[in-house]
């Protein structure tokens, strides 16, 4: 009886390749979830134990004071908490917007001045879109790591562009102490920054996904390069347009100037670099480019801190000079290569990581058990053997990671694109490197 | 065959949205039977029922939203101590010695000074206040990245953009009650970001609900004061139920 209840059970399977006999432990629907109690109240108990603690910690240790008093005869210099910081800064930005005065048909003055146009870059600007973020993203992929323009966007949103408006609120402080900054820099940090920490996580989750996304890199790293080269000629080119004198920028072509040497030296160094890159990602492999950029961002880096203590070392107010230009124009001379550089990192790495959380994407549809040659040969695998479902559900008893020919069969018709063999691959490596580790660090066979 | 009437089409259209994102389950019945059963279970979620691979680390992301609200128990708590001895009044006097004063200064070195353990309780209200909004935005950054505002949950996002703005007023009508020189500074920022919007009628007309006054000269005190404890709490607390409600009606959205 049992017998025939199994004969009878393979049939049906037979009938459903994606869903074969089950290795492993009987699926049941009967899952009980985690008690309340006490397993979640306990849990609950822990978090909200150890958040006391620390706030009697805060309170004891860093007692908030009172300070002086309101004062009508005083205008106090105070920095608001940091989390109205952004708006602050957005506020303090506003300045660089026109001023718009007119008379509306109703016959109020309407006056759009910095203070206007700060309440707006904080209130529509920054919060409508938050609060019609559902109604405008109307897409149904959740993942991180799928969504990678939504991803990109919250970095150099929420990581990018608030905390350089708020940075940009500290500006007079950051002046203060280091004089050689410029504040048109910090401004242009709210805006330059951001875009490139998105082109960077773009890229880089794209990446995730195992998307090919060189063409992407050279695309950013050539942007980077003829940015670059744009303001190098800009500079060198241009007829001086500082009749202080004080812009090395402009000073660049008239010699004899102590600031002269290292700016000329340093924006060298930049364009170098930036034509290495592009270079290295225009013209070469991806396995040589890869070491081309390696070997040159290491150079670079040490060239630039010889060269910087070379400078110092011999003429401090000409180094400092330097600072103060290059630090006027570092959002693009400095970090377009910088971030294309990590661009580059990040869209030319394979991140094996993500492969079982992309493997959630199966819906057992069995098109990559129909298609696989090792099922139609392999005893252990002739009653079945849904690859992808059952290697990621632990399910596999060994048999589906070491029969695999990395043929790709299952990858080429997957509906999702799960590169099954890739992660076949990179699970076996493990296996090696674990027998390794217990083999003296000898690799099996050797 | 006939076309379905307006009124039909509408109702189809209305019911339709409302039903795919609140499903119609008796609900009153089901947290009845969760509250009454003993052994009481968090439902399955989406990663367990389909055996998914869950993103673990991830976890402790989703206490953000709890972590808040334990946060704002602890505020109410340690905001009612405070209100037995805060007084709401920034009227500017003079000390003896000729320094500048007000009754809600006094009121809070009293606090400070005097009040048993007053100064814990300030600490733990000035604390508690950071890292709830701390939490709160780190909890919209979570469902932000997580991708949790989506279909059938815009409500919540909606509910919770809200509530992230009580937060942040919260946390600004609370440091402008001391009466010290960051209260005055902050207020002036305030009242000139509301008198800015044009026309000038409008602008001084929202100055003046949320104010009291176009210039600070300490009558802001009491109006944020009543925002502080009654509105802002009334308001922060429905909604705070209702987006709470709906994770229970909606599940929560997982990582995986």
């Amino acid at each position: 009886m049992t017998l025939r209840m199994q004969s009878v059970k393979e049939g049906v399977y037979e009938e459903r390749p994606g869903f074969p006999t089950q290795y492993g432990p009987e699926r049941s629907d009967h899952q009980p979830g985690v008690p309340f109690w006490p397993h979640e109240v306990y849990r609950d108990l822990v978090i909200i134990f150890v958040l006391m603690a620390i706030l009697l910690f805060l309170s004891a240790a860093y007692t908030p004071e009172v300070g002086p008093p309101a004062n009508p005869a005083i205008q106090p210099f105070i920095v608001p908490d940091w989390y109205l910081l952004f708006s602050w800064g957005l506020l303090k930005l506003a300045d660089v917007l026109p001023t718009i005065v007119f008379t509306d048909p109703l016959g109020n003055l309407i006056n759009m001045d910095a203070a206007f146009w700060g309440n707006m870059l904080t209130f529509p600007l920054v919060l409508l879109p938050l609060l019609l973020l559902p109604f405008i993203d109307r897409g149904r992929e959740t993942r991180p790591a799928k969504a990678a323009f939504r991803t990109a966007f919250g970095v150099a949103f929420f990581l990018g562009f608030l905390f350089f408006a708020s940075l940009y609120a500290t500006n007079d402080r950051i002046l203060e102490s280091w004089p050689f900054i410029a504040d048109d820099a910090l401004k242009w940090m709210v805006i330059v920054p951001p875009v490139l920490i998105f082109f960077a996580t773009y890229v880089g989750v794209r990446r995730l996904g195992f998307r090919d996304m060189y063409w992407w890199n050279l695309l950013t790293i050539g942007a980077a390069f003829a940015l670059v080269l744009l303001m190098t000629l800009w500079a060198f080119a241009l007829v001086p347009w500082s009749i202080d004198g004080m812009d090395p920028i402009s000073r660049l072509g008239t010699s004899l100037n102590p600031g002269t040497l290292p700016l000329t030296t340093f924006m060298l160094i930049v364009i170098i670099f930036s034509a290495l890159l592009f270079y290295a990602t225009a013209m070469l492999k991806e396995k040589k480019a890869k070491e081309v950029v390696l070997a040159s961002s290491v150079i670079v880096f040490f060239a630039v801190v010889v060269f910087a203590k070379l400078f110092a070392d011999s003429n401090f107010p000409a180094t400092y000079a330097t600072l103060k230009t290059l630090m006027l124009y570092s959002n693009f001379f400095i970090a377009l290569p910088l971030f294309s550089l990590i661009t580059f990192y990040l869209g030319t790495r394979t991140p094996y990581s993500t492969y079982e959380y992309l493997l959630n994407e199966c819906y057992q549809c069995g098109k990559c058990h129909t298609v696989c040659p090792v099922t139609k040969v392999e005893d252990d695998a002739l009653g079945g053997l849904n690859l992808v479902y059952n290697t990621f559900k632990k399910q596999h008893d060994g048999v589906p990671l070491w029969t695999c020919l990395a043929c790709d069969a299952c990858s080429a018709v997957c509906p999702l694109d799960i590169k099954y063999s890739d992660y076949i691959l990179e699970e076996r490596s493990k296996v090696a490197t674990q027998g390794a580790a217990a083999n003296g660090g000898r690799r099996y066979g050797e | 065959m006939a076309r379905e009437s307006l009124i039909g089409r509408l109702n189809r259209k209305v019911f339709g949205y409302l039903v795919s994102r609140f499903p119609p389950a008796p609900w009153s019945d089901l947290t009845r039977r969760t509250v009454e059963t003993v052994q009481r279970q968090v439902p399955r979620s989406h990663a367990e029922k389909y055996e998914l691979k869950t993103i673990w680390y991830w976890y402790p992301l989703y206490c953000l939203g709890g972590i808040s609200f334990v946060a704002f128990i602890i505020l109410t708590i340690t905001g009612i101590l405070l209100g037995f001895y805060y007084i709401p009044d920034g009227t500017i006097g003079f000390t003896r010695t000729g320094d500048v004063t007000s009754p809600a200064f006094r009121s809070m070195n009293f606090i400070m000074n005097d009040v048993p353990f007053g100064f814990m309780i300030r600490g733990l209200h000035h604390w508690s206040a950071h890292v709830m909004i701390a939490a709160v935005f780190l909890h919209m950054m979570r469902v932000y990245f997580t991708g949790a505002y989506k279909k059938p949950r815009e409500l919540n996002w909606v509910l919770g953009v809200v509530l992230l703005l009580v937060t942040l007023f919260f946390g600004y009508s609370g440091y402008l009650l001391p009466a010290n020189d960051l209260s005055r500074g902050a207020a002036t920022i305030g009242i000139n970001m509301a008198k800015s919007v044009p026309p000038l009628w409008l602008g001084q007309f929202q100055t003046l609900v949320f104010f009291g006054e176009l210039d600070p000269t300490g009558f802001y005190i009491i109006r944020m004061y009543w925002f502080h404890v009654f509105i802002l709490p009334l308001v922060g607390t429905l909604l705070m139920v209702l987006h709470m409600a709906l994770v229970w009606i909606q599940g929560v959205a997982e990582p995986h």
